[in-house]
């Protein structure tokens, strides 16, 4: 088991009424799953997501990754825990635009203090796998949208972490650039990395071995 | 439509009260020295301005050359004033001969005061244009008159008319008060005059000036001489004819220092006095125009940092400026709006620092030993006030106002607004200038205390402590020297009196023509004379550096020299014990040397000086006071013994150490000066710091939320955002070390007593600006660093 959520509320308060962004979710996570959450906008899908990866918090209920009790943990100790074992893809990538691909990649070692042989070694490593060798001195500007994203995905692997959050990581892809982007996330997980994805297309979902649907901050 | 916008400008004011708050503070700071300087300024270009005809009034001076060097002189020879008024007279409207002006005692039947004046030719009046409350510009005519200043009247006479009223001047002087003048202002050189006596009564007065007349003696310089050019001519015409008149009057013996005349402007007095080799090279207005480039950095910078901390907010209200423009706003009013807010900023901070200069007159006129009232009546200081209330609002406003208005809706509303890189690279422009003139400040400030700490340490070769002068004002301590002492001995008071021509912290006298063995005859001698008692060395406490002090027990001591080291050098004489000078067509033996006593600038080397006996010609008493008694009773006791043998004089005296002390106020007020603006500096760089890096990390608020998701932690992210300014700032000082070093080292070259400048001053200003530059920087950097990235993150 990876994670394990129970009981969990979130609620903001708004001109006297309670407004319930989470509400009594109850989720398990084993490795190796592939895992999508559905739903309307608004229903709370990205809330979930931030709070697996514990960007976000919570006010009530348990959360443990790996027998961790994050609800309990210090804000110090819960941001090692999320920078060792998840790594993050986004909607709209998120690069950094000063730096180039490569740097863009090498970065999250750079917070690791790996040694710059090592840094190297891993940068170049990934950089062969997801074939982009020929643009690791390009900036993000200089690629198209599909290529941005394989950047991303990149740089959320290249720490090893055993789970991959991706909120819409298609949302701003055409068709074709998005299918290739799923069928990555296929392989990454028959790699054995877990998965879990936010997602609004039906297609999509069905890459996934699982799927949440939420509305309303509730899973139904 | 104008109420709308004062009204949002408002609230948008109370919405971002930290910002408004160093927005307005620094403004207000910036205008408010502005403000003080210019009226400091204003203060010092209109000085002597109250004289009507204060640009056609020369002081007249001499160059003389000895041995290469020329130096200028003020006093001039007797028979000058006649010899003008006889031979250049359709250059001049009035030729003003005048003694030197000192402190002299005035006295009616029961009362006496010392006040400061002088004699001066009957033209004076008019030529001062003297604003005259009794009597008119003849109340010199007759030499038994005095005309005095509304202080004096008022002092003497209370509120009645005293013209008529009999008055003693020197307890010697019997003359009638002919004139009462309204006080000269404070911003006049003549602001202490408080009588002025006419110049017949001088000369009749006194032996020795009587001499000069009756000789025509050309070679005795001991008078001031003023003039007053007639109207059409000029200065430097007027200059030019009179330039030869005393050396074409000299017997050839004295031809050798060649004396040239020269006008000195009226206006120039008080900010250009100071010459080298016959040049004047300026002298104040070094420092006037030092500190109203400061005044005026300041105020740009304050403005800077408005347009720097409104353009940072900007794409906070990038959004605004979408919406207003959406629903059909104009550009214009968009511009209107943004001006309407510079311009409520800047009353407020203009009404602010007005209440800083108000609050602050008091201590900055102490500060700059200045009497400047704050003109609330005068309509020109508002008028220019206003003037400078609408130019910063323009100035300060019209880039936030041109710059926001022209926004893109549909781009700003989206979210995708990014401000350009110029703007950036305008900041760092600022940031860099603003650094580099603390840093240069800085280093000018602890140069200026180190050169006054390291003039204060300097030996003074003599003892001030318990140590008091007396001017001998007056006649009536003439010839009681050995009875006065015996006195002031006996009642306990003090444990040794003495006399002297000149007091200990001046030099009054100077000879030439002194002659020695080995002496090259080409060689023009200049040394500082002093005449003193027996007992000066044991007052004063100075030290021997070899052979003995003056001594009663050797009758040949009457004509013996005591040189100071500095003559030793000066002279070139080995074994100075026993050698003969010749002076005055007599011999002199040097009995003794004394280690160098400081009596001038304590930020120049001390003056060859020889000190020999002669008891009737002394002006000043020194006592040293009793160490073992309370100073209040010696001096209680010395008051005594002064009214029994000196009954119609007022006693005062000054403590030595206190008169010193008072060498070090003019570079005590630089320092002080330059502390307070060095203060504004960085008070001000570090806002303009601080809004430039809120700019910044506002800018890279979705790179900062990235970094922290990829792992980046708060000290990663403090160092990332952090890095900028030090590399800004090191530049900064990188270019400010040389411009501080040719600064200081140019300011030191006044003094030829001057302290080294050190290393470590440089690397102690460059740290203090790092450290000043991570505090500043490092509050935004980890509050930004500390927000969660979920919030920066969410655009879609």
């Amino acid at each position: 088991m990876l994670l394990e959520i129970k009981d969990l509320f979130k609620w903001v308060n708004s001109g006297g009424n309670r407004i319930f962004l989470l509400n009594d979710i109850e989720l398990t996570v084993n490795e190796g799953d592939f895992i999508s959450i559905m739903g309307p906008s608004g229903s709370g899908k990205t809330t979930l997501l931030n709070v697996i990866g514990m960007l976000d918090d919570f006010n009530e209920g348990e959360y443990n990754f790996l027998h961790e009790p994050v609800h309990t943990l210090k804000e110090k100790y819960r941001a090692n825990l999320y920078k060792e074992y998840i790594g993050f893809v986004f909607q709209s990538y998120h690069l950094i635009d000063e730096l180039t691909v490569y740097e863009n990649i090498e970065t999250p070692l750079l917070y690791k203090k790996c040694s710059s042989a090592e840094r190297k070694a891993m940068v170049a490593d990934m950089l062969d796998r997801f074939n982009i060798v020929g643009k690791k001195d390009l900036f993000p500007a200089q690629l198209s949208g599909g290529q941005q994203q394989l950047v991303g995905i990149a740089r959320a692997l290249i720490t090893n972490p055993k789970l991959i959050l991706a909120d819409e990581p298609t949302g701003n892809l055409n068709s074709k650039q998005g299918e290739e982007i799923m069928n990555l996330f296929k392989q990454l997980n028959d790699e054995g990395v877990t998965i879990i994805q936010v997602t609004h297309s039906e297609k999509n979902a069905t890459y996934g071995s699982r799927i949440i649907n939420l509305l309303d901050g509730r899973i139904v | 439509m104008i109420r709308n916008h004062f009204k949002i400008a408002w609230r948008n004011l109370i919405k971002n009260k930290g910002l408004s708050v160093i927005n307005i503070t620094g403004l207000a700071l910036g205008m408010a020295v502005v403000i003080l300087i210019g009226l400091w300024i204003y203060d010092e270009v209109t000085f002597n301005q109250n004289h009507e005809n204060y640009d056609r009034i020369a002081h007249v001076l001499m160059h003389k050359t000895s041995n290469g060097d020329k130096r200028t002189r003020t006093t001039m020879p007797f028979p000058i004033g006649n010899e003008l008024r006889a031979k250049y007279g359709d250059n001049f409207d009035y030729v003003v001969m005048s003694s030197y002006h000192g402190d002299n005692i005035l006295s009616i039947d029961n009362k006496s005061l010392t006040k400061s004046g002088g004699f001066m030719e009957p033209d004076a009046l008019r030529m001062l244009s003297l604003e005259m409350l009794y009597g008119d510009w003849d109340g010199l005519k007759n030499p038994n008159s005095v005309v005095i200043s509304e202080t004096t009247a008022k002092a003497f006479f209370g509120d009645v008319n005293p013209v008529g009223k009999p008055i003693k001047i020197s307890n010697l002087l019997e003359v009638y008060v002919t004139g009462v003048y309204q006080d000269i202002p404070f911003n006049a050189t003549f602001n202490n005059i408080e009588f002025i006596a006419p110049w017949e009564l001088y000369v009749s007065s006194y032996s020795w000036v009587r001499n000069a007349r009756d000789n025509n003696l050309w070679d005795n310089n001991s008078y001031q001489l003023y003039v007053q050019i007639a109207d059409g001519t000029t200065m430097t015409s007027v200059n030019a004819k009179i330039k030869d008149a005393v050396y074409n009057n000299l017997p050839d013996g004295s031809k050798r220092s060649h004396p040239e005349l020269v006008l000195h402007p009226m206006k120039d007095w008080h900010l250009r006095s100071d010459w080298k080799n016959g040049v004047n090279v300026g002298g104040f207005i070094q420092y006037v125009w030092l500190f109203g480039i400061v005044g005026l950095f300041v105020l740009l910078l304050a403005c800077i940092n408005f347009m720097n901390l409104s353009t940072a907010q900007s794409e906070k209200r990038a959004k605004e400026v979408g919406v207003l423009k959406s629903i059909g706003s104009s550009k214009r009013q968009l511009i209107n709006q943004f001006l309407s807010e510079s311009f409520l900023v800047v009353t407020l901070a203009f009404v602010l620092a007005i209440c800083i200069v108000f609050l602050a007159m008091p201590s900055f006129n102490q500060l700059a030993d200045k009497h400047i009232i704050f003109p609330y009546k005068n309509t020109l200081f508002w008028l220019i006030n206003i003037g400078v209330i609408l130019v910063t609002s323009l100035v300060a406003g019209s880039y936030p106002a041109f710059y926001l208005s022209s926004f893109r809706p549909v781009k700003v509303l989206k979210g995708a607004f990014k401000a350009g890189k110029s703007a950036t690279t305008f900041r760092e422009t600022l940031v860099v200038v603003q650094f580099t003139v603390s840093v240069i400040l800085v280093i000018g400030t602890v140069v200026v205390k180190k050169q006054i700490d390291h003039s204060k340490d300097r030996s003074i070769g003599y003892d001030q402590s318990g140590l008091i002068m007396i001017g001998k004002v007056t006649e009536d301590y003439e010839g009681k020297y050995n009875t006065m002492r015996h006195d002031l001995l006996n009642s306990g008071a003090i444990v040794e009196m003495s006399e002297s021509s000149s007091p200990l912290t001046e030099v009054w006298s100077g000879g030439s023509g002194f002659e020695w063995q080995g002496k090259d005859p080409d060689f023009l001698t200049n040394i500082v004379t002093v005449c003193v008692s027996h007992d000066y060395g044991n007052t004063v406490g100075w030290n021997l550096a070899e052979g003995r002090d003056f001594s009663r027990a050797f009758s040949t001591d009457s004509t013996a020299f005591i040189l100071n080291e500095a003559a030793v050098k000066y002279m070139g004489i080995k074994d100075p014990i026993g050698k003969t000078i010749r002076w005055n067509n007599q011999d002199h033996q040097v009995i003794g040397v004394v280690k160098d006593i400081l009596v001038e600038s304590p930020f120049e080397p001390v003056k060859q000086t020889v000190y020999m006996i002669k008891y009737d010609n002394t002006n000043w008493i020194e006592l040293k006071l009793n160490p073992g008694k309370s100073v209040s009773a010696s001096l209680a006791a010395i008051k005594t013994v002064f009214n029994k043998h000196a009954p119609n004089v007022p006693f005062e005296y000054q403590f030595v150490d206190e008169t010193f002390a008072k060498k070090f106020i003019a570079e005590e007020r630089i320092r002080k000066l330059s502390t307070i603006f060095t203060f504004f500096a960085i008070f001000i760089s570090c806002l303009g710091l601080f809004g430039l890096a809120s700019f910044i990390v506002e800018r890279r608020t979705k790179e900062i939320g990235i970094r922290k998701v990829i792992g980046a932690s708060v000290f990663n992210l403090w160092q990332l955002l952090s890095k900028d300014f030090i590399k800004l700032v090191i530049l900064a000082i990188i270019i400010a070390i040389p411009l501080a070093y040719y600064g200081v080292t140019n300011w030191l070259s006044n003094y030829e007593y001057q302290t080294e400048v050190s290393w470590w001053v440089f690397v102690m200003a460059g740290i203090g600006a790092l450290m000043i530059t991570l505090l500043t920087v490092s509050f935004q950097a980890i509050k930004a660093a500390h927000t969660n990235p979920i919030k920066s993150l969410k655009t879609e």
